[in-house]
Formats: C-alpha cells, sequence, structure tokens
C-alpha cells in the first residue's frame, strides 16, 4: 500500500482542511477530495437524439501528497469527472467533498483572450481573494519556473499553444492551492518545460499537496501513487507502478513508485 | 478552512471554498468589470463599429425615410421621424448584441472564474456592470450622430430616452445569451426581436393595438420621440419605462440564476 509522506503539517490528518476518512486501507494522507456515488447523464431535448450516459457511481478518493492519474479512452468521461470534481459542473447524483482550496487547470485554456498573461494572474488572483502582493510574488514565481517570464505583457490571444498552456497551468497554481485537479496539463509542452513540471509535482506533493492528473494514457506509471481508470462509467483502481514499463491502462501494475526523479523515456508529444 | 459538500441536483460553485486571504466583493467586481471592459476595447473592430455604426444608422433611416409619403398622424416630416426612430433602434441594437456576446462569449472562462472563487452574483453583476458601462457609450455616440442632424428639443431627456432603451435591449441581450447561449442562434433571435420591436414601436406606421404596448421599445420610443420633437417627458410614459426595465432585470436575473453554471462537457 502507498506509503504517503506528509511533510507540510497543512494537510495532515488533524488539520481542519481534510475530510473525515473512516479510511480501512491505512493511508497515511488525508482524504482532502472525496466523491461517492457520482453519476452524470447528458441529456438531449431532442427527440431524435437519445443523449449520453457518462458516469454511473463513480466513487474516487485523493489523498494528501500524493499523485493520482485518471484515464480513460477519449469519450469516456474523465473531464466530465474532473468538472464535477472541481464543482463546475452539477452531478445528477452522488456527492463530492472537497477540504482545502482547489485548483484547476482544465483541458482547454479557459483564459480571456483579450487580457494580457499579468492581467490574468490579477484576475484570478482577485477571484482567488489574494492581495495584489501575494499575486504578484505567485506570477513571478510561477513565471520564471514554467518560463514564461518575458511574456507577462501579452495577450493570451497572441500566446502560442504551450504557452497558453504554462499559463493555463500557472493560474490553478496561483494561490497554492490543496488539491490540484490537472486535465491533459502538459498538452503542447517542449521537453524542458515538460521535465519541469513534474519537478513542480514533486515539490507540491511533498509540501502535501494532492494531485490528479487526467490523461489520456499514462506513459510513466512510476510517477503515480495510484491510477483510476474510467471505463463504460466506472472507474476503477490500481496502484502506481513502482518499475513497470509503459503500458495500457487497462493493465494493472501493483506497487508504489519507488524513484519519482526517473526521467521519462518517451517523447512528451506522446503523452499528450 | 472547511471542508465543502455538494451532492446530486445541487448547484456547485465556487469550490475554491473560501478565499486563502479574503478579497472584497468590491475589489472582485472591480477586477471583473475592469476585465470585461478591456476585453471588450482591446478588440479594434468593436470600437469602430461601435463609432460608426449609430451615425450610418440614423443617416441612412433619414435618408430612406425622406420619400415617405407624410401621413396625417406623424407629427414630424418623414426624414426627420427616420432619425430619429434610427436612432432608438441603433442604440437599442448595439446594447443588445452587446449584452449578447457579454455573456456568451466567455462562458466557458466565466465558469472558471466561478470555481476559481467568484460567486455567480458578483460574475452577473460584473458582466451586467460592463454592459452598462458599453451600452451607455452607444447611447452618448448614437444620441452625438441625432443631434449632428436634428434639432434636439430638450437635450439631456432625449438623452435619458436612449439610455433607456439601451439599457432595455442590453438586459434583453443578457437574458437571451444566457437563456440561449449560442452566438449564431442568439444574435438571430435578437435580429427579429428588435426588427420586429422597432417597426411597430416606433410610430412609423400607426398601429392600434395593445401589443404595441408591451414591445420592449414602446416606451423608449414614445419618450424619444417627445423629448426631441416636442421637448416634453410624459411621466407615465417614464414611469411604465422604468417598470418595464425593472421586470425584465427580474427576468434576467432569473433566467441567470436558473442557467448559468452547472456547464456543459467540454
Amino acid at each position: 500500500m502507498p506509503n504517503i509522506p506528509i511533510i507540510s503539517g497543512r494537510s495532515g490528518p488533524d488539520d481542519e482542511s481534510s475530510l473525515d476518512t473512516g479510511d480501512s486501507e491505512g493511508a497515511s494522507g488525508a482524504v482532502v477530495l472525496r466523491g461517492t456515488g457520482i453519476e452524470k447523464a447528458y441529456d438531449s431535448w431532442s427527440p431524435l437524439d437519445s443523449g449520453v450516459d457518462v458516469l454511473d457511481g463513480v466513487d474516487v478518493e485523493i489523498r494528501a501528497g500524493e499523485i493520482v492519474g485518471i484515464v480513460g479512452a477519449n469519450g469516456s468521461g474523465k473531464s466530465t469527472l474532473m468538472q464535477i470534481l472541481v464543482g463546475a459542473l452539477d452531478v445528477d447524483a452522488g456527492s463530492v467533498e472537497r477540504a482545502g482550496h482547489v485548483g484547476w487547470c482544465p483541458q482547454e485554456t479557459l483564459l480571456y483572450d483579450r487580457l494580457t498573461v499579468e492581467e490574468t494572474f490579477d484576475l484570478f488572483g482577485a477571484a482567488y481573494g489574494l492581495s495584489d502582493e501575494a499575486i504578484a510574488e505567485a506570477r513571478d514565481r510561477l513565471a520564471e519556473r514554467l518560463d514564461f517570464t518575458q511574456f507577462l505583457d501579452y495577450q493570451v490571444r497572441h500566446l502560442s499553444g504551450g504557452n497558453r498552456q504554462k499559463v493555463n497551468l500557472a493560474v490553478a497554481l496561483l494561490h497554492d492551492p490543496d488539491v490540484l485537479l490537472l486535465d491533459e496539463p502538459y498538452t503542447g509542452f517542449d521537453w524542458e518545460t515538460y521535465l519541469a513540471f513534474w519537478g513542480l509535482t514533486e515539490e507540491l506533493t511533498e509540501r502535501g499537496t494532492a494531485i490528479a492528473i487526467i490523461s489520456h494514457f499514462v506513459s510513466e506509471r512510476e510517477r503515480f501513487d495510484r491510477i483510476y481508470e474510467l471505463r463504460d462509467g466506472d472507474l476503477s483502481v490500481s496502484d502506481g507502478d513502482a518499475g513497470a514499463t509503459d503500458s495500457e491502462p487497462d493493465e494493472t501494475v501493483e506497487g508504489r513508485a519507488t524513484e519519482r526523479d526517473h526521467e521519462p523515456n518517451t517523447d512528451p508529444t506522446e503523452v499528450a | 478552512m472547511s471542508a465543502e459538500t455538494t451532492s446530486g441536483g445541487s448547484a456547485v460553485a465556487g469550490s475554491g471554498a473560501d478565499s486563502p486571504a479574503g478579497g472584497t466583493h468590491r475589489e472582485r467586481l472591480a477586477a471583473g468589470i475592469a476585465a470585461h471592459v478591456r476585453e471588450f476595447l482591446r478588440e479594434p473592430v468593436h470600437v469602430v463599429l461601435l463609432l460608426a455604426l449609430p451615425p450610418l444608422v440614423v443617416e441612412g433611416y433619414g435618408r430612406a425615410m425622406a420619400s415617405f409619403p407624410e401621413f396625417p398622424y406623424m407629427t414630424t416630416v418623414p426624414a426627420t421621424l427616420g432619425r430619429v426612430n434610427g436612432a432608438v433602434f441603433a442604440a437599442a441594437f448595439l446594447a443588445g448584441l452587446i449584452g449578447l456576446f457579454q455573456v456568451v462569449s466567455a462562458v466557458q472562462a466565466d465558469d472558471r472564474l466561478a470555481v476559481c472563487g467568484f460567486s455567480r452574483a458578483e460574475l452577473f453583476v460584473s458582466r451586467l456592470g460592463t454592459v452598462l458601462a458599453v451600452s451607455g457609450c452607444s447611447a452618448l455616440v448614437t444620441f452625438g450622430a441625432l443631434w449632428w442632424r436634428v434639432d434636439v428639443a430638450a437635450p439631456l431627456a432625449a438623452f435619458g430616452a436612449l439610455v433607456l432603451a439601451a439599457l432595455t435591449y442590453g438586459l434583453i441581450g443578457v437574458l437571451v445569451g444566457t437563456a440561449l447561449p449560442r452566438e449564431l442562434e442568439g444574435s438571430l433571435v435578437l435580429v427579429f426581436v428588435a426588427d420586429f420591436d422597432d417597426f411597430l414601436a416606433s410610430g412609423i406606421v400607426d398601429v392600434d393595438s395593445p401589443v404595441v404596448n408591451v414591445l420592449p421599445l414602446h416606451y423608449p420610443h414614445a419618450l424619444f420621440r417627445s423629448a426631441v420633437l416636442d421637448g416634453t417627458v410624459p411621466t407615465d410614459d417614464v414611469l411604465a419605462g422604468l417598470a418595464y426595465l425593472g421586470v425584465l432585470f427580474a427576468l434576467v436575473l432569473a433566467a441567470y440564476v436558473r442557467f448559468a453554471g452547472g456547464g456543459e462537457a467540454t
């Protein structure tokens, strides 16, 4: 069973930013996000269209300091699940419990095209309730880390796809969330940014941040504590990989990552 | 920080729970309105159209109506009546389109902002504030275009009537955009409603039907004609126009609460 270190005290089991786990599996990280019995269907008003059942009683749990993957085929409902988990979409049935602050990096860069990058941070920082000083500090730190400092005064619509995605990710990180939900976060990243991204996630999990990453498939299972697979509206879980090679999502591999700084052996564009 | 639970069918917003460092409604509203206005002004085509369309419409209506026969029910020459009606239509329709696109164009980014901590009410007010600001500019430009060609008997009252027309259609645009958040379909609805409304409410044709009294532009048209041509401000029309605006606001609010958020799959 994964042994998840909690270095930062902010999300420990006794912290008020944790949910009462009732855990029987003995994991050390407090549950910070839990979805129970989530059901979702897209109904159609048209008699010619039958609508789509997407999620059918999904249970999901994310703990402080762990990184989980959520994989599934195209159209399996991954993005729908993530939107429900962050609160952007209503559930038909079931419940979602969140503890602490949630950061959401959607698959599409949902930003305002005609604002500059700097103004984008100001707006989302205001939404998070951050002070001007805190926004400026976080913006500069993230811009340097993800290498987009030179684009801070560019309008979002004038950024390349990769740089838009960097800003998209940075907006999710701006308020130092307790839970980070990332939907295909490294789409369009160059190799250096891809590595910087994983370095960043490692630092965050060491500080107690819970991270969930959605992808079509996971090429580096060793980076994940657990991997959920969404298929036919249901979610099944397997532990992350302690040393397996790249694999398709339906291959269940036991064990916890032992070498978190392992270099990826595939082109990042294949991951995206 | 406290745990937050949402369950089946409930509206879900602001999953970011409490703001980490507080932040007031006023600060968020100011940030929202400033961002939305910047977005509008940074599209040069928007600004050009805002400045160019009102004079074109006012003058176009006037010239087209110049050859219209003078019927006994008309209180002024057709060309002037055309310019007066063109002004109301320009101010109202531009504001309607602005309202529609304020709601539709960034609906998904707004959803993300809501997840990040903006309340739906703050989003609504910031969008509405932007509509009001830009609609006010639209009314001002339109009024200037009319004043250049027509002697206005009561300028302040006339400008007020144009603002009323703009606000009325700004809200209609928001209402259409909220209930039907699609650019093409929303625009089509607005085009047909505005054309129908303006044609019947303008007084160019003498329509005696109670239906005309409930059209959105009925009272703004009546007020504007009175102010421009007679220099009078009928109190009944003012009150009725404001009451209409109030009812429309309530409808917009109800539609926003009903339809905004919850989103669609992306």
